[in-house]
């Protein structure tokens, strides 16, 4: 997967403190003190629900950025505000250098043709056209002549293994070739950024692994930032650089996969990770400690070696392994601390 | 102990029995209402002080004044619009008849039928050509391309401003809740109250035919579109806004696309609710069928028979044809290949082809706008003319053992005596007892209304007729009640009844309101009887309906446990299905009454007297304000029975 350090570049998608309150006079809730009700007293008082609450984040470029919460969270709400298909009640989004919630129409509109593309947890084709005219949809709106169009759909199609369904409906389809086609069809526009709602949550889990393993092709191989919701942890932490965990419209932790499993913020968290084997997701840097004199000779491995895949080495070596960052060892880790690692899973 | 104790604090009243309720109280009510009448019988009629007689004259003499105003030579700007446009329908009509008269009757068969097969398969097509040769056959082609033409023209506007309407309603939730009451209260009128108004605007002729049909088959037009619009998964318009289309691109590449089956049964509902009023309007001027049937009732009973048949045959047979077309044509089940739209693209133009060689060869052969040749009218005529006699003749069995005493009943033991009980009662007690009960059944909004609108009827003028009316239309809503009930009860629990039903029913709904009338004019020649038994047959098809979806639609889950505790299936029904179908049965009961009134006050045209019958003189004599009082105090009893039986729904639905 790509880096999940943006250190020193400029973010592609920057989320400034969003909100968005649903119900009648939600503008003027903002900037009393009723905004630090509780979801339940807030509606007990002025009748609005507040669905997203102060959210802000930063993604990097290639990078993939994993909103997870469970429904009702507000992540499905915040990823729509992002291009405005719902109106955030305050904050502002910028991506690609432009201020989206400053946009007028017709920016919004150029905006939405070719800087992102949206993947739909219900896949939202249009069962009036063939497959190759729903991934050649998005390039239809923008005015592309249609020999032009058909000829990058199915390029696409092809990039997703659906070149032999391009003549076919949607209702002929099943729901997993039905999503590779909503994923087509956002990759046809060659967007620079992807927004994906929940897109798996309606497959069977076997498919969704199928597609897991697609999308993370997929963005190898064309380097896409992503924006992906989603309401399964295994999902999150598969593809996530950075994770957003949400409970109740807020941002409860922000970080990498194994920051999330190796220090949860809250109990929330803590009881969310519990379940997720340790060793699959943190890695060396989580569990070395500093070298003593003498041990920088052991076997090397790259500190961001998960615990997992180190044990065949460590458990082989009579010395510690030494963790390498470019280079320069940072650290070292014996059999004691893989243990422990490993031991803490399930508590 | 815990147990008990809970069971102390919270208190537990024991339900009242029936008759300390609303049922009880509403008992006392009539009982009050039947000792008021037994008492002071005849010695309240609705005073003179509280009646303002002169509402009819002066709509005479707006009527005069609107028509000096609009004759004179040169009109001012207003007037020259209006006439303008009352030209304008006139003339669409016989623009469009004319271009039937142009093809020649064969060159209209080709059309119909081709048209019918390239879009909707060869059984609707079937039908259509089926129904070409009745018209010819029945001696009625020039009628029914007049009525054709009527409703082609009534159609097309009513579409031209029903589905821009209903596509706003689609995506505008504001407008949607603006528009709603305007349909309801549009389709609560009996279209016979609407009849008076439109004639004193546009005067009588094809154009007050077209606006009454407008008024009617706009409602359904705007609901339809919406409800397809609507329809369209929110996540596909998401998608395409997604991906950056305008609402310009959203509408025409989506919303209309996928709402498309939606929008061509749109036009099968407008266009029988067209043809359901171009019967009535051959009372004002519409020519064609509706002219034959209204002409034929008085003079001519065969030929009001063929005529009704005519019609029957032209809402079956274009019910069908448009069905299919909506459901063969829809782009997300078709699944039109390229290759496939190009063999269609030629069949449309062979399709075309043929049409234009046969009006070719029709002008050349000289084939005539009418079918002019062989009719089988005079050979049915004889045995129609029998049949008549049959059936009216006093010796007969079917007369003397069945209609005639039939007919009788209901008269002697319903309407006879609800109506000398609601005239004969004095007026004061009436008016608060229908009040009151109104209080009772739905609460004190729709008991306000009633209140008001029962005044109105007084203070026109029309409280004498408005109850006889309303016994008749209480008369026919028990019937239609006991039958839906019975018959959709029965249906639900078997389904063997169930299929014997639908056909039934389908072809029922599909029939104007007057055509029900005409076979029962014949068979029970007793003053209100075949308006009653007529809007029973019009209304008990919804009632049958509607009860037994709410009866299937129990859930399932309920019944099963209902079962496995041991439930008999009789249990079942009378503990579980029926009371959880309450709402729906509700339901039937408010759209039941509301039918059975418009076709009720259409009675009036052949006996059943009362508000239908000052209407029908209003028409027949130009008597337009006697009409219009009438007109009012129908819309007036329609709001008050509307509002009564849907605040029952309501007032249950927020409990």
């Amino acid at each position: 997967m790509a880096s999940s350090n943006g250190n020193g570049r400029t973010p592609l998608i920057r989320a400034e403190g969003i909100w968005k309150i649903f119900g009648r006079n939600a503008n003027k809730v903002i900037g009393t003190p009723d905004v630090d009700l509780s979801r339940a007293e807030l509606r007990e008082k002025t009748g609005c629900v507040a669905a997203v609450r102060d959210v802000s984040f930063d993604v990097y470029p290639g990078e993939v950025f994993v909103v997870m919460g469970l429904s009702g969270s507000g992540k499905s709400t915040l990823v729509r505000t992002l291009i405005r298909l719902i109106e955030p009640t305050a904050g502002r989004v910028e991506i690609d250098g432009r201020d989206v919630t400053a946009a007028s129409r017709d920016q919004l509109l150029q905006m939405r043709r070719h800087t992102s593309s949206m993947v739909f947890q219900h896949f939202g084709l249009l069962a009036h056209r063939t497959v190759l005219d729903n991934v050649a949809f998005g390039l239809e709106v923008q005015g592309v002549a249609k020999s032009e169009r058909h000829a990058r759909a199915q390029e696409v199609l092809r990039l997703v293994g659906l070149e032999d369904a391009a003549g076919q409906f949607p209702d002929e389809l099943s729901g997993g070739m039905q999503q590779r086609v909503g994923l087509a069809r956002a990759f046809a526009v060659d967007p620079k950024v992807m927004l994906d709602a929940e897109p798996f949550s309606a497959l069977d889990p076997l498919i969704r692994r199928d597609m897991q393993d697609e999308v993370i092709r997929l963005q190898h191989e064309t380097g896409k930032t992503m924006v992906f919701i989603t309401h399964d942890l295994p999902e999150a932490l598969r593809l996530g650089d950075q994770i957003a965990i949400m409970r109740d419209g807020r941002v409860v932790q922000l970080g990498t996969p194994e920051e999330l499993v190796g220090s949860p913020a809250d109990d929330y968290v803590a009881n969310f990770v519990r379940d997720i084997p340790r060793s699959h997701v943190l890695t060396l840097r989580w569990i070395m400690r500093d070298a003593k004199p003498g041990e920088e000779d052991g076997p090397k491995l790259d500190v961001a070696t998960t615990v997992k895949r180190a044990v065949p080495l460590i458990s082989d070596s009579e010395r510690p392994v030494c963790a390498v960052d470019g280079g320069k060892i940072v650290g070292v880790v014996d059999k004691q601390a893989v243990l422990a690692a490993i031991a803490g899973e399930g508590d | 102990m815990a147990v008990a104790e809970a069971a102390q604090r919270i208190p537990h009243p024991l339900p009242a029995p029936w008759w300390r309720g609303k049922s009880g109280a509403a008992v006392l009510v009539v009982v009050a209402m039947l000792i008021a009448f037994l008492g002071w019988r005849n010695q309240g009629h609705w005073p003179a002080a509280l009646t303002w007689n002169s509402v009819g004259p002066h709509l005479d003499r707006f009527q005069t004044w609107l028509s000096d105003n609009r004759n004179v030579p040169d009109p001012n700007l207003a007037f020259r619009a209006f006439n303008g446009l009352a030209n304008f329908l006139d003339h669409l009509v016989a623009w469009s008849t004319r271009f039937f008269h142009w093809l020649t009757w064969a060159g209209t068969v080709v059309l119909g039928t081709l048209l019918v097969l390239r879009f909707g398969g060869r059984r609707a097509a079937l039908g259509v050509l089926a129904a070409f040769a009745s018209f010819a056959a029945l001696g009625l082609w020039e009628e029914s391309v007049e009525t054709f033409s009527l409703m082609l023209a009534a159609v097309s506007l009513s579409l031209l401003v029903g589905v821009p309407l209903g596509v706003l309603a689609g995506r505008s939730s504001r407008f949607n809740r603006a528009v709603t009451p305007v349909l309801d209260a549009m389709q609560i009128i009996p279209a016979f109250a609407y009849l008076m108004p439109v004639v004193i605007l546009f005067s009588v002729g094809p154009g007050a035919a077209v606006v009454t049909t407008m008024i009617y088959a706009v409602p359904p037009a705007i609901r339809i579109t919406a409800l397809g619009i609507r329809g369209v998964h929110p996540n596909t318009v998401e998608a395409a806004t997604a991906l950056g289309s305008t609402r310009w691109q959203v509408l025409t590449k989506v919303q209309l696309p996928l709402a498309r089956r939606m929008l061509l049964l749109s036009v099968n509902q407008t266009i029988l609710f067209a043809l359901s009023m171009v019967v009535i309007a051959g009372l004002i001027g519409g020519q064609g069928l509706g002219d034959s049937v209204t002409n034929g009732l008085y003079t001519d009973p065969a030929m009001a028979i063929f005529a009704g048949a005519a019609i029957v045959i032209m809402a079956i047979s274009l019910d069908r044809a448009t069905e299919a077309m909506a459901n063969r044509t829809d782009p997300a089940h078709r699944h039109l290949t390229a290759d496939r739209s190009r063999q269609l693209r030629t069949y449309t133009a062979a399709c075309a082809a043929a049409v234009g060689l046969t009006v070719v060869l029709g002008h050349v052969l000289n084939a005539g706008a009418d079918w002019s040749r062989w009719t089988a009218q005079d050979w049915l005529r004889q045995y129609v003319q029998r049949g008549l006699d049959y059936v009216q003749n006093p010796s007969t069995f079917l007369f003397r053992d069945l209609t005639n005493p039939t007919g009788n009943f209901i008269v002697q033991h319903g309407i006879q005596p609800l109506r000398s009980f609601f005239i004969e009662t004095p007026w004061p007690v009436t008016l608060i007892g229908l009040v009151l009960i109104a209080f009772l059944l739905s609460g004190l909004r729709p008991a306000l209304i009633a209140l008001v609108m029962l005044f109105v009827v007084g203070f026109v003028g029309e409280w004498t007729n408005a109850m006889d009316t309303f016994s008749q239309v209480l008369v026919a809503t028990v019937l239609t009640v006991i039958v839906g009930f019975v018959l959709g009860v029965w249906a639900a629990e078997n389904r063997y009844v169930s299929r014997a039903l639908r056909p039934i029913n389908d072809v029922l709904q599909t029939l104007p309101q007057l055509v029900y009338i005409i076979p029962f004019i014949y068979l029970m020649p007793v003053s209100g009887v075949p308006g009653i038994v007529a809007s029973v047959l019009y209304a008990a098809p919804v009632m049958i309906r509607l009860v037994q979806r709410g009866i299937e639609g129990v859930s399932p889950e309920t019944v099963e446990a209902a079962t496995a505790y041991g439930a008999t299936r009789l249990q079942v029904l009378l503990k579980v299905k029926i009371p959880l179908a309450r709402d729906a049965i509700m339901l039937g009961v408010n759209q039941a009454i509301i039918m059975v009134l418009a076709v009720v006050v259409i009675g009036g045209l052949v006996g059943s007297g009362a508000l239908g019958y000052e209407v029908a003189q209003g028409l027949q004599r130009n008597a337009f304000g006697l009409g219009v009082v009438a007109s009012i105090a129908i819309l007036a009893l329609g709001i008050t029975l509307d509002r009564v039986t849907q605040g029952r729904v309501r007032a249950r639905t927020q409990a």
